[in-house]
């Protein structure tokens, strides 16, 4: 499976646009992700040390065992590198690292409509820990772990309140990695690339704690691993990213790269995953994102184009509609600071015949300015 | 309607005669609201100042990460970074925020390695700081530069920031490089951003850190003080059942060996350690208003003598005698009043003038304290008011009672007759107090939180036998005057003589109002002089080692780091050195407050370093299964050891028993001391830092040049020879009384202003006398000679029953109040010489009081 996985890569990577040979390094001096890269699991589930940025990324939709109540979940750990040409002399195993960690966690309870999230930057040290071998961390309120079966993971998600998610996630489908020769481009910069490894469906299984009460949780979630040293390119202001989990077994994962002056970027893509595994993408030029209606949040201000319609153009079944709605208005992750606010939420997917086809999740980031300067 | 009437009536009287009279009097009656103000306003003023020198959290990072909600600690109220490894479970919680912390004192200095000021380095995780709700909301920066560099100062080895204050104090700017003495080590640190702080949070020396670099810069790798924790939702701190239910999810995960306590519990933890301090300054502070309610006393008797003519007038006229008592009770009212209003704004200077020797007493002391900003609140307003209206009225109810019942006609009839108060006459009140002082001494102290003994008793027998004596001083008085008299060949003399053996009311209370500062200053002073010499008798017998090795710059119990172990070390081999006794210490928790746990080169302690020995080592039997200790004083009458016994501490072992078998004087604080051998200290605390050394050197021909040798090699120690220490030593303990001086001095200065308005009060209203004596022959510098020595017998009455009083309180200071407060025992020094040159400037006082308010007196006369 994986190598008919590698194949289509190489196919997507056939009727991609120009090819920009990335660096060894950034410009700040990080390693870049490099062509052609093979990655062995679960070794390659733990930390680089040596990129400047790397992130785990969950997300899914669940309903407990009477079906009674739906919920969507969002799980992310951020590592961010110190400055890699000052040395860390400090013989503190608590503080002394220059590496830092983000745990960003959210719930919606699709059922009550409530929203709950939590943010915590950490250095590495007692309270955040990644393991270079394998999945292993632990992150203020998150952890991940490979059990000694292999087969599947379990990430435990700790919520404001006292709430816990606990869950066992297997793979049902390959591992994929996107980009060409195994790089996702986002920006016309050299060091923009990426090493994008999903699991694009996962069977989610655990429990989910709340208000004192342990409920049976089952579902089907997403899984990102990314690595890069340089996130977005110059003159980029954020993006809009979605994965969509659709009934037919298949999925689509779409984002747009949006420059300074609202336009996508070329390298923004669409990409469909077939039931098997099977790949297939296209680039800006071949797929519309537009904005049906928006939110704007209470707490921050800011506006975010909650509803979209992405229309593609699939190179085999042709012109592809995805209409995606929130299913709360209010998922927006306020974090610490407002200018770092971003909407991440749980959303329906409807099809042109306005039938629900699936469900999605839908990252909204930037809108508050100043993530290009930070992810450079 | 009937009360209405009578209401009017009391108003028109106080309005119509009373001030008018005041009018007449106005230097009198500006004295005297002086007087009130200056007594209310030192009791409010050294209320305000211990509060804002010793009432703060002693958690100086709050300044930085704001307030927090609990505190986990280990018993010696030191951790180490392993302690966090197991706070793991609660590290994960997104319902609160785990804050670790290490603080020390860093002293900044010159290029010339000389202190420029002390300052408290704060280390924090500047990175997680992030996280807290108050620090979002204020956005405090702890980088300048772009955004995309936000994290780079994360591992940087020297980098500090300073508030506006300190920078503005020590001449910084960003990229500065400051030098600092910390842990026996001499180090630069280098001004990384001056944090902006509009509101002026950040004390003007404080120094912050990422948590590495502190400890980098204090050598305590791994080294942390302790863990705040602060919820996620701030807007529910007043939610007691949410903070009850967060607290109980901590405690679930709290490990064996440390602690989690409510943060407001360090308020009242650290207000119950000062408790026994705070009070013997209260009770000082009330002399001034003390002596103040006898001058209200006086001057209202006087002034109802002066008016009561016009009082018996008033009565003829269908005044009825409710209605004067009522005017005169509200003229004491009057005078409370506008006495207090401006004795709280006297006690605003006051307490500015006092809160810095307050702090630097507290962190002598007790702890660590900084200045926090003088708040005047309602309830200092309300309580200054309602002390000088409490005592004005008490002292004015007399004087009212006076007028109300005295027979018009009689009046009338014999011009300025004054009876007088006749319990001032009668010997048995004061008598009966001084017994009922004896009968307090009998009570028990009360066991306070903190574990310190507060001795109750002892307090009222104090107040009893003041009062007592002040009662009975006008018998001294008249004895005197009676003793004297056939000494007096002068009719001038003869005249002062007869006048203070026939004993007035007025006499007698000047006397009295005198004899409470008196007594009450001669008691502090002596017992101050006790402290003072058995201190001197200390050092002489404990320390005979030939040099002292601490960190420079620490003065105080609130400051301590301890010394570098590696730099001792290095320093230890030295060939000129003999033998070092090696001090480490921390705070150690008993059952009940906070103690502290010494250890020592346990051997040389008790065989040959020189000790006071209250119990010598082995005259107590050690019970099995404990550690042998040396305990203090202080420690066996705490935890009631002094015949033997077992007491328990928390450690960070676990709980430890130790057991005396060896008692020694100490005085270096008041929560007592255990020794247990150096080994077993460090294990069972886990440290290794020792606090000082006394080194006994080979060759003692070459001590200065041991010293002096050191000293450059080691900059950042203080190196000091017995004398030196012993001059640091009594630095400290003149800093430790330098309230209570103040105070004293300020009662004293009231009870002279109150000898200046009695003695006019005094001539006021002796008028028709001194017509009579004038159409005798006698001359004006004849008159004012006479009321000088009055003056002077007055004072010198006031000297004798103070002295005697003040003798008793000495020995009740040094017997019962300080073995129960403090748990020591000091050598009684009477202060004769002192004591005799007192009476000399009371003597002084009083003629020049007496000569001065005579010729004024005169003056207006005219």
């Amino acid at each position: 499976m994986k190598l008919f996985t590698s194949l289509l890569l190489f196919c997507g990577c056939a009727c991609a646009a120009e090819w920009i040979e990335p660096p060894a390094f950034s410009s700040k001096g990080y390693r870049v992700p490099f062509p052609d890269y093979v990655p062995s699991f679960p070794h390659d589930h733990g930390a680089h040390r040596e990129y400047g940025l790397e992130w785990w990324y969950w997300v899914g939709h669940l309903k407990t065992e009477s079906g009674e109540k739906e919920y969507g979940f969002q799980s992310t750990v951020f590592r961010v590198a110190g400055d890699p040409n000052e040395s860390n002399n400090s013989e503190s195993n608590a503080f002394g690292s220059r590496q830092l960690f983000l745990a960003h966690s959210a719930l919606s309870n699709l059922s009550t409509r409530q929203y709950l999230h939590s943010e915590r930057v950490m250095r590495e040290g007692w309270q955040a820990r990644a393991s270079m071998d394998t999945l292993g961390l632990q992150v203020a309120g998150i952890s991940a772990s490979i059990p000694p079966n292999g087969k599947s993971h379990t990430l435990i998600t700790k919520y404001p309140g006292g709430g816990k998610l606990e869950l066992e996630l297997t793979p049902t489908k390959p591992l994929i990695r996107f980009g060409d020769r195994g790089l996702s481009r986002k920006g016309d910069g050299a060091s923009s690339v990426s090493w994008y490894w999903t699991y694009t469906r996962l069977k989610a299984e655990g429990t989910l704690t709340q208000d004192g009460e342990t409920e049976k949780v089952e579902g089907v979630a997403w899984m990102d691993h990314e690595i890069s040293s340089s996130q977005l390119g110059q003159g980029l202001a954020g993006w809009d990213w979605t994965c969509m989990q659709l009934d037919d077994g298949t999925e689509v994962k779409a984002y747009r790269l949006r420059k300074d002056d609202g336009a996508s970027d070329r390298w923004s893509a669409v990409y469909w995953i077939d039931q098997e595994g099977g790949l297939v993408q296209v680039y800006a030029d071949q797929f519309t994102w537009e904005e049906e209606d928006d939110w704007t949040s209470p707490q921050t201000g800011l506006t975010y184009p909650t509803t979209v319609r992405i229309t593609a153009d699939h190179p085999q079944k042709g012109k592809q509609t995805y209409f995606l709605r929130p299913l709360i208005d209010n998922q927006e992750f306020t974090g610490n600071r407002a200018d770092n606010a971003y909407w991440e939420g749980a959303c329906e997917v409807i099809d042109s015949k306005n039938r629900v086809i699936g469900k999605a999740y839908l990252e909204l980031a930037g809108y508050g300015g100043g993530l290009g300067a930070r992810l450079n | 309607m009937y009360f209405r009437s009578r209401l009017q009536l009391v108003w028109l009287l106080l309005t119509r005669t009373t001030f008018r009279h005041w009018q007449s009097k106005l230097g009198h009656y500006l004295l005297l609201l002086g007087i009130v103000s200056v007594g209310v306003g030192a009791f409010n003023g050294i209320r305000q100042a211990s509060r804002a020198a010793s009432a703060n959290f002693g958690l100086f990072n709050q300044a930085v990460s704001g307030q927090s909600d609990f505190l986990i600690e280990s018993p010696v109220q030191r951790l180490r970074e392993q302690d966090l490894d197991r706070l793991g479970e609660l590290s994960t919680d997104p319902d609160w925020h785990l804050i670790p912390v290490i603080e020390g004192s860093v002293t900044a200095v010159d290029e010339a390695t000389d202190a420029r000021k002390q300052l408290r380095l704060i280390g924090l995780d500047l990175l997680a700081l992030g996280n807290l709700p108050t620090l979002a909301q204020e956005s405090l920066k702890f980088s300048d530069e772009d955004d995309a560099n936000w994290y780079d100062w994360v591992g940087s080895e020297s980098e500090v920031w300073v508030g506006q204050k300190l920078a503005d104090v020590l001449n910084v700017s960003v990229g500065d490089e400051l030098s600092f003495l910390a842990s026996g080590h001499l180090a630069k640190m280098k001004i990384r951003m001056i944090l902006d702080d509009p509101n002026g949070n950040l004390p003007d020396d404080l120094v912050l850190a990422d948590i590495p670099t502190a400890q980098s810069l204090l050598s305590r790798p791994g080294g942390l003080n302790r863990v705040e924790v602060v919820i996620d939702q701030i807007d529910r701190r007043e939610d007691s059942k949410y903070l009850s239910n967060i607290e109980n999810r901590l405690l679930k995960y709290i490990p064996a060996n440390l602690r989690l306590s409510p943060t407001q519990n360090r308020a009242a933890d650290r207000a119950s350690m000062t408790a026994a301090f705070r009070l013997n300054l209260t009770i000082l502070s009330l002399i001034a208003i003390l002596v103040g309610a006898y001058l209200i006393l006086q001057a209202l008797d006087a002034a109802v003598v002066r008016r009561r003519a016009e009082i018996a007038t008033l009565r003829s006229l269908g005044v009825d005698g409710s209605v004067l008592f009522f005017t005169y009770l509200l003229e004491a009212f009057v005078l409370g009043l506008l006495g207090s209003v401006v004795g709280v704004g006297v006690g605003q200077l006051l307490a500015l003038g006092a809160v810095g020797m307050l702090a630097d007493t507290v962190n002598a002391l007790y702890f660590a304290t900084s200045v926090e900003a003088l708040d005047l609140t309602m309830v200092d307003v309300v309580v200054g008011i309602v002390l000088g209206l409490l005592f004005s009225m008490l002292a004015g109810w007399l004087p009212a009672r006076d007028a109300n019942q005295t027979p018009p006609a009689q009046v009338l009839a014999r011009g300025d007759w004054s009876p007088g108060f006749t319990w001032l006459r009668n010997p048995k009140y004061g008598v009966g107090l001084l017994l009922l002082g004896g009968i307090f001494l009998l009570f028990p102290p009360y066991l306070m939180k903190s574990g310190s003994n507060m001795p109750v008793g002892g307090f009222i027998a104090a107040g009893c036998w003041i009062l007592g004596a002040a009662l009975l001083s006008g018998h001294v008085l008249v004895i005197l005057a009676k003793w004297f008299r056939p000494f007096c060949m002068s009719p001038v003399a003869r005249l002062a003589c007869s006048r203070l053996q026939d004993g007035s009311s007025r006499h007698r209370l000047a006397v009295a109002g005198l004899v409470v500062a008196v007594s009450m200053v001669t008691g502090m002073f002596q017992m101050i002089d006790s402290f003072r010499g058995t201190i001197e008798e200390w050092f002489d017998v404990r320390f005979q080692a030939d040099l002292y090795i601490s960190e420079s710059g620490v003065t105080g119990a609130g400051n301590i780091n301890g010394i570098d172990p590696a730099l001792l070390d290095e320093l230890l081999k030295d060939s000129n050195i003999r033998y070092a006794d090696v001090m480490r210490v921390c705070n150690a928790k008993p059952p009940m407050g906070v103690t502290v746990l010494a250890g020592v080169d346990i051997k040389h302690w008790s065989d040959e370093a020189r000790q006071i020995w209250l119990k010598k080592p082995g005259s107590i039997k050690l019970v099995s299964g404990a550690e042998p200790a040396l305990v203090s004083e202080t420690f066996a009458r705490r935890f009631g050891v002094l015949k033997g016994g077992v007491v328990e501490l928390e450690t960070p072992a676990g709980l430890q028993k130790i057991s005396p078998f060896g008692i020694f004087c100490d005085y270096g604080n008041e929560f007592g001391m255990a020794a247990v051998s150096s080994d077993v200290w460090m294990k069972w605390t886990g440290f290794t830092r020792p606090i000082n050394a006394s080194l006994f050197l080979h060759d003692l021909s070459r001590l200065e040049e041991t010293r002096d040798r050191l000293r450059i090699k080691y900059p950042g120690l203080d190196i000091r020879n017995e004398r030196e220490l012993r001059d640091v030593a009594l630095g400290i303990f003149e800093q430790t009384f330098q309230a209570t001086n103040a105070l004293s001095l300020i009662g004293l200065a009231v009870a002279f202003a109150g000898l200046l308005l009695g003695l006019f009060s005094i001539f006021d209203e002796s008028t028709q006398t001194w017509q009579t004596l004038k159409h005798l022959g006698f001359s004006t510098p004849q008159f004012i000679w006479a009321a000088g020595l009055e003056g002077a017998g007055i004072g010198l009455a006031a000297w004798v029953a103070g002295a005697l009083t003040g003798l008793a309180l000495g020995w009740l200071l040094v017997f019962v109040i300080n073995v129960q407060s403090f748990g020591w025992t000091l050598l009684w020094t009477v202060p004769l010489e002192s004591i005799l040159w007192f009476g000399a400037l009371l003597t002084g006082v009083g003629l020049l009081s007496g000569i001065v308010s005579s010729g004024y007196w005169n003056f207006r006369r005219r």
